[in-house]
């Protein structure tokens, strides 16, 4: 095995820890053990400017080096950057629950909404969830309290995967609530009307956030690999296709390459970041794509 | 539709396991819960019915490969209409010499049409002299029939019966039916060879065409010395007067009359004749057959089939006893005029013309042939005589290879002790061309002492069982020599006393005396090919130059004695039913020729080829 490939963990082997928060901690903190040779370091608190002591002051603030040089007390003031509210928008619909490989989108997508939460609660980001099929199933306001990231967990834990999905509605109606503006995340198969999906992200956009989309998909959503004659059923509405995949392989690979295409190049246009997720990739990839947006926004 | 081996139809019944495979294999779609479903959905996705008619594709082609197969190794075919049919008449018309007279011949005809009236089935023409030609082919038609035998004419061939009966016994190919003989019951019609073979299920039948009562035919012409003698035969019962008119090379030369008993044959001789080089002699015959009324013979030369013997001593009682009676029993003997002995020591004496008269020079002994009489003998080689050695005792192989010329080094060695036999390393060749199915009689011959030959321009015809050489075919120029490794005189080996030794000699003096230039005579049954077989005086292109040759009929369809039609049927075997076998055989050259199993394997490799691509398909 590699050294790279020793740095992040295999989400079939994450999916088989006992805990959601035992999940999200031992990728994020893996994670976070591999970024001290990253260029993240250091960006959540910022020094801000030197304050003339008042007696109160924490004395592990003061600067010695200034009272050596100047023979007055200063402590220094260091600006903590909590003012981000990022929101997870998880898809919880009936085709989420499609995995193949020992993992369901769906458990993949909990545990990399876990695993930010888990990321942003320690950097002290404010994050809510908002769970959604065809509607929206559960929501969890943002917060920054030290408690929150176990609620978050809990309401993750207790989700499980819906009926139908309808992206655009539940989007819709998650930006007509904000009040802050923040990071918006979303995670999905958007398996849905792309058109749909598209503008509701950018009512996001509208409404003043940053918007992040991971676009959670199967290795054999991805590659279709079945080799033999076959009755697909559809997850959600039970519609069937018999198909033979070597007569249909060729079309599908470039519906599912269009769709990725127009995901990745429309919302690129709009100034979304757009990351396709395959379930057989470690999540740290993903941890990396919301750093990466993360520091952008700071 | 019928098959040549049905028992591979058996093999059909392995279009079953596929069907058993299908029904046992049927089965439920392999079923996956997808999340992309609607991707699917405008894809060519293929519809239960279409995938259903697909594998009944699938399950047709199978079969049909497998039935394909199964009916390609059973070799069908069409069975031909002719092989179907029921009986089959095939008429044999004689058309020998002797049924050339215009009424034998009518009478022929007339015996023929109602054979081919009253047959039931097919029928079928042949006419015959010395080989057999199938006129009409069996047909339904009887008028295609009498037509053929409308068209037919007599030849100046000999009868030959077994020649008619096998090729119309060849046509029956399983068949039943009639085999009528239309001929003049001509004794000498069969050869003296083994039965002729008909299937049993042909019945034989002879119609006689009655012999002419009367006639005069020329059976042979002869030069002895300054005569020309020809002798005529009379075929019937009275003494009959015989006017025999000679020409020489188309001036008439003389007139004779003679008197030719019943059955019987008188020689009709003309004196006088000092030059020319071909006579032809012509009997008046109008009531007879036309075609053996006149005969031909070579004048330049003398005699072109004698024989000059070179022997020791020239005494060919003493030193060729076995060697002359030998060449006067032969039958070319016969026609040649007589054999002559010559010492080697006084064939020096000779000239060079007197030697060319002879057709053939036999050398039983080079002792004494001095240096003038082997220039005689080089001369006579070269321009073109005909050489027999019989490297004997007497034989010195220096002397022969200066006779030779240089450019055939020849040796002979010392003799071998050991006793061998003899066999003809080419059977083609003329000289034992003839034994037929008797050359294996050459190998009763046994050889105590052999000489070692070795020459170039020679081909070993013959071997003895050391593998040596023992007959040699030497072309010298124009010329050929026939080298015989021992001798001929009973004295290294028995072939002297053999049956064999007769047409040996024969067939050697026949071989080097046709072989010589300056001319040849041949009988209409056995011309070389592309001469006409018809008599008269040809130009035979040797390949190095041009010679004539003369052409006669065989005296022997002179001779108008009868059989007993009881004794035409003892020559014919009756073949255990063959028809099974000879239906076989017809039925297998029927599916050769249509070589349907081809197109069937053909037709099989398509049907797996387009399902394999089904079958990818389907998977």
């Amino acid at each position: 095995m590699a050294a790279r490939d020793r740095q992040f963990l295999d989400p079939a082997v994450v999916a088989r820890l006992g805990t959601l928060e035992l999940k999200a901690r031992t990728v994020v903190e893996g994670f976070i053990a591999g970024l001290h040779r990253s260029p993240f370091k250091g960006f959540s608190v910022e020094f801000a400017e030197y304050r003339q002591y008042i007696p109160g002051d924490d004395l592990s603030t003061m600067d010695w080096k200034v009272y050596a040089r100047s023979d007055r007390h200063y402590v220094k003031k260091f600006e903590e950057e909590t003012n981000l509210h990022c929101q997870l928008l998880l898809d919880v619909s009936g085709s989420m629950a499609y995995g193949s490989r020992g993992v369901s989108k769906f458990e993949y997508a909990a545990c990399l909404a876990a695993s930010l939460g888990y990321l942003m609660n320690r950097q002290r980001d404010g994050v809510g969830l908002v769970a959604f099929s065809d509607r929206i199933v559960d929501v969890l306001p943002s917060s920054t309290r030290a408690g929150h990231l176990r609620n978050l967990l809990v309401a993750l834990d207790r989700l499980d995967v819906g009926s139908r999905t309808n992206v655009a509605k539940p989007l819709h109606q998650v930006a007509d609530t904000l009040t802050k503006r923040g990071l918006v995340v979303l995670i999905s198969d958007l398996l849905d009307d792309a058109d749909a999906v598209i503008r509701g992200l950018k009512h996001f956009q509208y409404r003043g956030s940053d918007v992040l989309v991971f676009h959670v998909l199967d290795r054999d959503e991805l590659e279709f690999p079945f080799d033999r004659t076959t009755r697909f059923e559809d997850l959600e509405s039970g519609d069937e296709v018999v198909a033979v995949p070597g007569a249909v392989r060729e079309h599908y690979l470039k519906r599912i390459g269009a769709l990725i295409d127009r995901y990745r190049r429309e919302l690129g246009a709009a100034g979304i970041d757009y990351q396709l997720l395959d379930t057989s990739q470690p999540l740290e990839m993903a941890l990396l794509a919301y750093l990466s947006t993360r520091s952008r926004m700071a | 539709m019928s098959f040549l081996s049905p028992l591979f139809l058996a093999g059909a019944a392995a279009a079953v396991v596929p069907i058993v495979l299908h029904l046992l294999r049927r089965r439920t779609e392999h079923r996956v819960r997808f999340a992309a479903v609607a991707l699917l959905k405008d894809a060519p996705v293929e519809q239960s019915m279409q995938r259903r008619l697909r594998q009944w594709l699938l399950l047709a082609l199978r079969v049909t490969a497998l039935v394909l197969l199964a009916l390609a190794f059973a070799r069908p075919f069409f069975r031909a209409a002719s092989a179907s049919r029921g009986r089959l008449t095939v008429v044999a018309i004689d058309t020998s010499l002797s049924m050339s007279a215009p009424a034998q011949l009518a009478q022929a005809r007339q015996r023929a049409r109602e054979v081919i009236r009253a047959a039931a089935g097919d029928v079928a023409v042949v006419t015959f002299s010395d080989s057999a030609t199938v006129v009409v082919s069996p047909t339904s038609s009887q008028s295609t029939a009498t037509s053929g035998v409308d068209a037919m004419t007599a030849g100046f061939g000999s009868t030959n019966y077994r020649a008619a009966l096998a090729a119309a016994a060849d046509l029956f190919r399983g068949r039943s039916g009639k085999l009528v003989v239309v001929t003049d019951l001509q004794a000498n019609g069969w050869d003296s060879g083994a039965r002729v073979g008909v299937p049993a299920g042909v019945q034989v039948e002879v119609q006689d065409v009655p012999a002419l009562p009367e006639n005069l035919a020329l059976t042979d012409l002869r030069v002895d010395h300054d005569r020309v003698v020809a002798t005529v035969t009379n075929a019937g019962a009275q003494m009959t007067e015989a006017r025999v008119t000679l020409d020489v090379d188309g001036r008439t030369s003389g007139r004779a009359v003679v008197q030719v008993g019943g059955h019987a044959s008188a020689d009709a001789a003309f004196g006088g004749i000092q030059s020319g080089a071909i006579a032809r002699a012509v009997v008046d015959d109008p009531r007879g057959i036309p075609g053996d009324n006149s005969r031909l013979a070579f004048l330049a030369g003398a005699s072109p089939a004698s024989v000059l013997v070179v022997t020791t001593s020239g005494d060919l009682d003493k030193d060729a006893w076995y060697v002359r009676h030998a060449l006067i029993a032969a039958a070319s003997s016969q026609k040649a005029g007589g054999v002559t002995g010559v010492s080697a020591a006084e064939l020096g004496t000779w000239t060079d013309d007197r030697l060319s008269r002879f057709a053939v020079v036999a050398v039983l002994s080079s002792r004494g042939l001095e240096r003038r009489a082997r220039e005689h003998l080089a001369g006579y080689v070269a321009s073109g005589g005909g050489l027999l050695i019989a490297a004997g005792p007497d034989v010195d192989g220096e002397v022969i290879a200066d006779v030779l010329g240089t450019g055939s080094p020849l040796e002979i060695k010392g003799a071998d002790s050991e006793t061998l036999a003899l066999a003809p390393a080419d059977v083609r060749h003329p000289i034992f061309r003839a034994f037929g199915g008797d050359v294996a009689s050459l190998s009763l011959v046994r050889f105590r002492n052999t000489a070692r030959v070795s020459a170039a321009n020679c081909q070993a015809i013959a071997r003895f069982t050391s593998a040596e050489a023992a007959v040699l075919d030497c072309a010298i120029g124009p010329g050929h020599a026939v080298i015989v490794a021992s001798d001929l005189n009973n004295r290294w080996n028995d072939f002297p006393i053999r049956a064999s030794f007769v047409p040996f000699l024969d067939q050697t003096v026949r071989y080097l005396s046709n072989n010589s230039t300056r001319g040849a005579d041949y009988l209409v049954d056995d011309v070389p090919s592309g001469v006409p077989a018809a008599p008269g005086v040809v130009t035979i292109d040797t390949g190095s130059g041009q010679r004539r040759a003369i052409v006669n009929v065989n005296p022997k369809e002179s001779d108008l004695d009868r059989m007993l039609a009881a004794d035409f049927y003892a020559f014919i075997e009756r073949l255990r039913d063959s028809s099974a076998s000879d239906a076989r055989i017809e039925l297998s050259e029927q599916e050769s020729r249509q070589h349907l199993w081809q197109y069937l394997l053909a037709a099989a490799l398509v049907a797996l080829f387009a399902e394999g691509v089904v079958a990818a398909r389907t998977a």
